[in-house]
């Protein structure tokens, strides 16, 4: 009874050794982070989208440090005009106050905490708390206190110091940024030589964009980095996972061409795309976006330069670091919320020039409705990809075997035009190990002084 | 469109029996064309000029007075007969990972009530629909909506859909995906 099991067979001796720790054991500490990421040779560890751990970090170390995407101008166009998102899982309310500039500031109230605005929304005058009345101006400053002589003489009443937590508020092209950590750099510096490339969206026509009205928001079970390095380089899957869509509208799948395409990177934030012009915004299935686009070629190059000129349909995705990303020539917006280590809302929008004929604008949504949202025939595999990525991570076995992100290695180029880290060939994950390079610098800084430019 | 002041029996006058029955019938078969993936059958239930939409839906306040049911907004659907066909041939690649395993579908409609128009031959139905999708192992996603149809009788005496507006309960939409029409 008491006879130990029989011993099976030795094991080969060249069965792979488990790389990374189970379990995710061990404490949380800079070594540790280092070593999750290697983003010389491209190997991941998956404990980054499992670990609650880590993902607490993440709150702390990414999203109330760095900027985050909140609203375009167009969005909030008067005073009193006000909408409500997240920066992490941080509730915020973005309003145009009295001083007709965008502020930011966190939806809880300073007294019980409680939430202040409950619309996604709308124009106010002030947001008043539910609880006890206290209110709230544009700009986030406490403005009523009900039956405020009862605070009379007290001497930790301080009506200025009672304001809504605020947020930094910058912005680029339009697009209005949020940041909660007063060390960190500016706008401008975060985004880096990104903004040149931002710039082939924001600032290919005179008038610059405009947000078409509403914003499609759905929960998908998966880690938030995994739609954002999706975005921020992953133009492999595009002829594999998307074969459906593509067959369905075009009857054959379009081939990327490695010598007219490229990932460029800058802090983190990267665009995968060939100079194609035309590829993304074909799908649209919209042949007048296709004719404004050939029509306008010229004044865009005129603007941009005819190498970022090529980029403004073009086949291409892209993420600004750590959760914004876009695709250029379907005029989508989207970001990717995080709520949990396996829980992501994504808010998609649809943009698009100013100035461009009205007709378009509905070209453009309907477009954007077909392929790129929940129920776009793209978009509808993209989630089950992403779910089951994080979903996998359940099995502690599975949590041992790194992930491979090698591909492109040695394909970065000196370019005469193009600025940041290029490489060529657009079917890379070049921009992959920059993103994790960069969530590396974030989760590994005590400041922001130790953050690296890339 | 308002109910309001109108008794039941005005809302069913011009209506009876069996056009009710006919029209619910119509309506529990295209559930089931629906559930069986018969997405050919199911096209040829609608009219050559179908309007076929799912607004996005916002929580404001009740004092604001946007148009929020507006075709000027985003939708999840705001299709014709030629988009419907595009996701359907999406749907039949076999390439459409999503769907392979297929997702086993649910679709129970409900509260169907038939009222006459101003024109003989096309009448509007309002109905429950509740749709539930099962994928792989534990994945299940339940949506709910209300619908308001435009059903119309054509030349050759069949009913076929001419409008649905479809209005979510979700304002967030729970699921990663709507890989279904409701």
């Amino acid at each position: 009874m008491s006879a130990p099991f029989a011993k099976g067979p030795a094991a080969p001796a060249d069965l792979p050794r488990d790389e990374a720790p189970a379990s995710g054991q061990g404490p949380l500490d800079e070594a540790a982070i280092r070593a999750m990421v290697d983003s010389e040779q491209g190997w991941i560890d998956r404990r980054i989208f499992w670990d609650p751990q880590v993902y607490a970090l993440e709150m702390e170390r990414i999203f109330a440090r760095c900027w985050i995407f909140v609203a375009h101008d167009s969005q909030i166009p008067e005073v009193g005009d006000f909408l409500t998102t997240y920066v992490g899982e941080d509730a915020v309310i973005v309003a145009r106050a009295r001083d007709r500039q965008v502020h930011a500031f966190i939806n809880s109230c300073s007294h019980r905490g409680n939430r202040v605005c409950f619309a996604e929304a709308g124009s106010a005058r002030r947001f008043t708390c539910n609880f006890h009345g206290w209110s709230y101006a544009l700009d986030g400053s406490l403005s009523g206190v009900t039956a405020e002589e009862l605070y009379k003489d007290n001497p930790t009443f301080d009506r200025s110091k009672l304001g809504l937590h605020k947020a930094r508020v910058e912005s680029h092209g339009g697009m209005h940024f949020a940041c909660f950590d007063p060390e960190a750099p500016s706008l401008a510096d975060y985004l880096g030589e990104f903004r040149w490339y931002l710039d082939v969206l924001l600032d290919n026509d005179e008038g610059g964009i405009e947000f078409v009205d509403g914003n499609i928001k759905s929960r998908l079970k998966c880690n938030w980095k995994f739609p954002a390095e999706d975005f921020v380089g992953d133009a492999y899957h595009a002829t594999w996972t998307h074969s459906s869509a593509l067959q369905a509208l075009f009857g054959n799948i379009p081939t990327m061409k490695a010598d007219r395409s490229f990932q460029v990177n800058a802090n983190g934030h990267g665009w995968d795309f060939g100079l194609d012009f035309i590829s993304n915004a074909a799908t649209l299935c919209e042949p007048e976006i296709v004719e404004y686009l050939r029509e306008n070629e010229v004044r865009f190059a005129e603007r941009l330069g005819k190498m970022r000129s090529r980029m403004v349909g073009s086949l291409s995705s892209a993420t600004v670091f750590p959760n914004l990303s876009f695709l250029a020539g379907h005029n989508t917006f989207r970001t990717w919320n995080p709520k949990g280590p396996a829980e992501t809302e994504l808010h998609t929008w649809v943009f698009l020039n100013r100035n461009a004929p009205d007709s378009l604008k509905e070209k453009y949504r309907r477009g954007v409705m077909l392929t790129f949202s929940p129920a776009g025939i793209f978009e509808m595999d993209d989630g089950e990809n992403f779910e089951h990525c994080t979903a996998s991570n359940a099995g502690v076995v599975t949590r041992r075997r790194k992930l491979h992100t090698g591909l492109g290695l040695g394909s970065e180029v000196e370019h005469p035009e193009l600025k940041g880290n290029v490489h060529r060939n657009q079917v890379n994950e070049a921009n992959h190990r920059a993103f994790y390079q960069r969530w590396t610098d974030l989760m590994t800084a005590p400041n922001w002084a130790d953050v690296p430019v890339r | 469109m308002s109910d309001a002041g109108k008794s039941g029996a005005a809302l069913a006058a011009g209506v009876d029996r069996d056009l009710v029955f006919e029209i619910e019938q119509f309506l529990y078969r295209e559930a089931r064309l629906l559930d069986e993936e018969r997405y050919d059958e199911w096209l040829a239930t609608m009219a050559p000029d179908v309007h076929y939409w799912m607004p996005g839906i916002q929580a404001r306040y009740r004092a604001d007075k946007a148009d929020l049911i507006s075709r000027t907004r985003m939708a999840y659907f705001d299709d014709d007969l030629d988009y419907l066909t595009k996701r359907v041939e999406r749907a039949k690649q076999t390439t459409a990972w999503a769907e392979d395993p297929p997702t086993r579908h649910f679709h129970m409609v409900s509260n169907i009530e038939v009222e006459a128009t101003e024109i003989p031959d096309e009448w509007v139905v309002h109905s429950l629909v509740l749709n539930l999708r099962h994928r792989n192992e534990a994945e299940e996603q339940t949506l709910t909506a209300r619908r308001q149809d435009l059903v119309r009788r054509d030349e050759t005496g069949a009913l076929k859909l001419a409008r649905r507006l479809i209005r979510l309960q979700q304002t967030v939409l729970q699921a990663k995906n709507m890989n279904a029409f409701l």
